[in-house]
């Protein structure tokens, strides 16, 4: 692994950190806001990758975790506990339906997993505007606290989020770990004959996968001061986490952190058009499907040999 | 008396349910397509169906026709825009295909709601019934629009039948959503049974969504919700079964309408969700379900 | 030389005093706008009037010199009926914009999320419509941290003392009702409401024998009136803002023999008949005006200014929004400047010629800190009915002594006389 380690690389990565954690420093306070909101979409993507881009579970409900977290963090900090621990008990939440969900929609093959996966998201959904005397329901739920006033602040605590989270996600997808579920993901049959527990190693993907995004939307909870179901839970959030991998290239985890980024800033870009900037969007996202399938990351990093 | 207006008021909502779920669980029974702008389309001629209706003084029935016609014109762009274009892409490997026509669909789907919103707002809007007025008996009053919507989605669901039992083109199109390759291999292309395909998928939903607005009425807000329903009520019956979505869909209608009546309104929705989280457990493939 | 000295003198004469008005106007316009912001669900109908209602109140103030000679600048913002919307589009506001002042949503909950960002940005906001009475509580409750947060409509416990005293005139005096149920949907603003009805109502000579909750998204009302029909009530006192066209065409069409009165947020609207297709005939809510009254000398001129900019009349919340706006202008031209603790001193001053009535404040002492005053002085709203078409004003009687009339599968108790 050190060989991969080009200076040039480092070089980057350095600059590029460099420069995001001085960002509040020479950046207008309002793209610094953008920005935040940014880092925590782009933890929500590099879980998502690990687990479809790894793992190879298409899962289209990863604002099923989100929203466990989100939520389970709102509903605590409404109940008097102060931020930490609502951020463990919304991750812990975010892990346990995690596995409540993976244990047996992972027994299934084919489109069944992605669908119940997007029924899990729609139970949720229901529940939350059902008991809409505690959640809010589709309105949004208020938090008493936040992470803090200060838009720089707030940025240091997404910017720090996103760095160490995509440290973690970056290392584990290069570890054994990531490699066994690289293999599962492309041969499940195969891996079991090496000898693997597939199922096992798929859960602990998906259990990663809960931690990170539940946490993330907890965080994000805090950040705006409301938990609401169309900034988390709604399935037009998947989709958004769903294009901003695609579009940064699948199965590179730093590219999900690429994509949400084009997609924040170009959502807020279109704000002038009103309602339609999520048409806008939407089409946008649309045509890269069509015509960039591997996504920016993807192309740029594609193997140089002929084809 | 009230089970007899539980089990009237029941059958209605349930047959404009299974309207709405046979349509997208022939799409995927025979097409492969999971289409999740589904709601989209239905609203489309919802809301076009209205406008015609009152803008253009055509009535209620002209704003019908016209309804269904916007439902086709919807199903045909979402083929010919979305579907296609992912299907042939060369650049999409085909295990992934199936995930990037869910993403794009759904995609679809959400450009269509903000663009009904952005032109109709989300006011809701309802049609004039196609027959109005009231019938009483013993005890029960049920508007006659109900009764009529119920026997249309019923007229409609045994065309659809008949159609797919007893002609020609009817057995291409079961015979492609057993094993499409084979059809090909008979000589049959492909190509066109989806054409028609789609077009039935089009009438389907132009239908159950003119049918909404003149019973309950309908907004571009309601194209998710409208999808999720569709969607649930094809799982439990099972991806791909006509009769399954059938059954499911009255198991749902009926436990809504039963629930709204004898416990409360506000906990309507929770008994199809506990039906369906039994059956994922359970039977992931549904009742009915092939695979 | 006469004729030069006079030709100076008058060129003179018209010179200096147009050099003057010229620099006064630079330096004026020299001088950067007040921006104000409005956050509403451009979507819903009473949304979109806030931003118009807004918009026109902006256009009037700049036409008679703006605020202090600056001109006020509007900045909108669509919240989609979000609560997280709302507060992204608020720090939006405060922060990058450098907005003085917020004109907001319709929706309790929305409003209720910007409550805490206003009291720890210190920006001074008021609500076109909002009327959950946990707003002004915590105005009323912790005073300093809240008393940016204005409300510009009637809260919920009043709305329902309003409907009661309604009520009492048109159900019990004309129609000799006794027994009414209450049907609402279950949303933040409807909590203190139901609760004040179903204390109010009796006193006021309807007896509660039902009371029905339903959720906001439902879409099939035929169980919900089923079951309240079982128990006989005279009348239908409801509660909805989030729906509305829905379960008045299913009233409609299933020939639901109770009126229907109270409050519904859509049949203010005065494109309601059309999209029910008129199936709200005989439908009665309560508003804030309707056309051709004039409960002040501003409404009708306001009202024929919104028909002529947006082609058409307002709902409600255009006329509070409208006046929001001029209550801002007014205490920022007392104050002599934007500064947020100046201005909310002078807005709790406001004893304006609205056009809905006098509007006027509540003070830290009174029950609902910062909401609308109620009463016959200032604002009591008007019940209205649509007959045939038109939204005709049924209350206060003594504004509006127009008769009552029903769909004919209506069915009034025996010694009715709509008159």
């Amino acid at each position: 692994m050190g060989r991969n380690i080009r200076p040039s690389r480092l070089l980057l990565t350095v600059a590029v950190l460099a420069a995001g954690a001085s960002a509040p420093l020479w950046l207008d306070s309002y793209y610094v806001g953008i920005f935040t909101v940014a880092y925590y979409f782009g933890v929500f993507a590099m879980s998502w990758d690990l687990l479809f881009g790894f793992a190879g579970e298409v899962n289209f409900g990863p604002t099923f975790l989100i929203g466990l977290g989100a939520y389970g963090a709102g509903l605590m900090n409404n109940w008097g506990l102060p931020i930490p621990l609502c951020l463990i008990g919304g991750a812990v939440v975010a892990v346990v339906g995690g596995i409540v969900l993976a244990v047996p929609a992972l027994r299934l093959r084919g489109p069944y997993f992605g669908l119940v996966t997007l029924v899990a998201v729609l139970l949720l959904l229901d529940f939350i505007v059902i008991f809409a005397a505690q959640t809010g329901g589709e309105i949004g739920m208020m938090v008493p606290d936040v992470l803090s006033v200060s838009t720089d602040v707030n940025y240091w605590y997404a910017f720090g989020f996103l760095v160490v989270s995509a440290a973690i996600l970056f290392g584990l997808s290069r570890s054994s770990l990531g490699l066994i579920l690289q293999a599962t993901g492309q041969d499940r049959v195969e891996a079991q004959a090496l000898g693997f527990n597939v199922t096992k190693h798929k859960i602990a993907a998906f259990s990663i996968s809960a931690l990170f995004s539940g946490l993330a939307g907890a965080m994000l909870t805090f950040y705006q001061g409301t938990a609401s179901v169309d900034q988390m839970v709604d399935l037009s959030i998947a989709v958004q986490i769903i294009i901003a991998v695609v579009f940064g290239g699948r199965r590179t985890i730093l590219g999900g952190v690429l994509g949400s980024i084009f997609l924040v800033l170009f959502d807020e870009l279109l704000r002038p058009i009103g309602q339609l900037n999520t048409f806008v969007v939407s089409a946008v996202a649309l045509l890269v499907i069509l015509f960039l399938p591997d996504g920016v990351l993807g192309w740029v990093l594609r193997p140089r040999e002929p084809r | 008396m009230l089970a007899l207006q539980i089990l009237v008021d029941g059958f209605a909502i349930s047959a404009l349910y299974g309207l709405g779920a046979v349509g997208f669980t022939l799409m995927f029974g025979v097409c492969g397509v999971l289409n999740l702008a589904h709601g989209g389309i239905m609203v489309i001629a919802a809301l076009v169906g209205w406008w015609v209706a009152a803008d253009y003084g055509a009535g209620p029935y002209g704003g019908a026709a016209a309804g269904v016609l916007a439902g086709m014109a919807g199903s045909f762009v979402t083929y010919y825009a979305v579907i296609r274009p992912i299907q042939r892409s060369r650049a999409i490997p085909k295990v992934e295909e199936e995930i990037f026509i869910l993403t794009g669909t759904l995609l679809w789907g959400i450009m269509l709601q903000v663009g009904l919103n952005y032109l109709f707002t989300n006011n809701p809007v309802s049609m004039q019934p196609l027959l109005p007025g009231v019938l009483t008996f013993a005890g029960v009053r049920i508007p006659w629009n109900e009764v009529l919507i119920a026997v249309l989605c019923w007229g409609v669901i045994g065309l659809l039948s008949l159609l797919v039992n007893r002609t020609r083109i009817g057995k291409q199109i079961l015979a492609a959503s057993i094993n499409p390759r084979a059809l090909t291999l008979l000589g049959f292309e492909l190509g066109r049974v989806y054409l028609i395909v789609w077009t039935i998928y089009g009438v389907l939903a132009g239908l159950a969504g003119v049918l909404l607005a003149s019973f309950l009425g309908a907004s571009a807000d309601n194209a998710g919700a409208l999808t999720a329903s569709a969607f649930t009520i094809v799982i439990l019956g099972g991806l791909g079964s006509v009769p399954g979505s059938l059954i499911a869909a009255y198991i749902v209608g009926y436990a809504e309408t039963i629930t709204a009546y004898l416990i409360a309104p506000t906990l309507r929705p929770i008994p199809a969700l506990v039906i369906l989280m039994i059956v994922i457990y359970l039977r992931p493939q549904g009742l009915l379900g092939r695979r | 030389m006469k004729f030069w000295q006079t030709r100076c003198a008058g060129i003179l004469g018209m010179a200096v005093p147009l050099a003057l008005a010229t620099i006064t106007a630079a330096v004026a316009a020299d001088q950067p706008p007040i921006k104000i912001a409005v956050i509403a669900e451009e979507s819903a109908i009473l949304g979109k009037s806030i931003t118009d209602g807004a918009r026109l109140a902006v256009t009037d103030i700049n036409a008679k010199g703006g605020v202090n000679g600056r001109m006020l600048e509007l900045v909108t913002y669509d919240d989609h009926s979000s609560a997280a919307d709302a507060v992204r589009a608020f720090q939006r506001a405060v922060q990058q914009d450098h907005v003085s002042a917020v004109v907001s949503t319709f929706i309790s909950e929305v409003y209720l999320a910007l409550e805490p960002w206003s009291a720890r940005l210190h920006m001074p906001m008021i609500t076109a419509a909002a009327a959950s009475n946990l707003i002004t509580k915590q105005v009323h409750d912790d005073y300093d941290k809240y008393k940016y947060v204005f409300e510009g409509w009637l809260p919920s416990p009043v709305i329902a003392q309003a409907v009661c005293d309604s009520s009492h005139d048109l159900f019990v005096g004309m129609l000799h009702m006794k027994t009414a149920a209450i049907v609402s949907e279950d949303a933040d603003w409807t909590t203190p409401l139901d609760a004040t009805q179903a204390e109010c109502l009796p006193k006021a000579g309807l007896q509660v024998v039902d009371h029905v909750r339903f959720n906001p998204d439902t879409t099939d009302f035929t169980p919900i009136f089923n079951k309240v029909e079982a128990n006989h009530p005279d009348v239908l006192i409801t509660g909805m803002a989030h729906v509305g066209v829905q379960p008045t065409v299913q009233w409609h069409d299933q020939h639901v023999p109770m009126p229907m009165g109270g409050n519904s947020g859509q049949a203010t609207n005065p494109t309601f008949w059309k999209t029910t297709n008129g199936a709200a005939d005989g439908v009665i809510t309560q508003t804030g005006t309707v056309p051709g009254v004039a409960l002040t000398p501003r409404t009708i001129p306001v009202a024929e200014e919104f028909i002529k900019d947006s082609g058409k009349f307002p709902a409600f919340t255009g006329f509070t929004a409208y006046d929001g706006v001029r209550a801002f202008a007014e205490a920022m031209q007392r104050a002599g400047s934007t500064d947020p603790d100046k201005v909310v001193a002078e807005m709790e001053k406001t004893d304006m010629v609205g056009t809905l009535g006098q509007l006027a404040f509540y003070g830290r002492d009174d029950t609902y800190t910062h909401a609308m005053r109620y009463g016959p002085k200032y604002v009591t709203g008007v019940f209205l009915q649509w007959q045939d078409g038109k939204q005709v004003c049924v209350w206060p009687r003594d504004k509006c002594p127009n008769p009552l009339k029903f769909p004919s599968f209506i069915k009034l108790p025996e010694q009715a006389s709509a008159k």
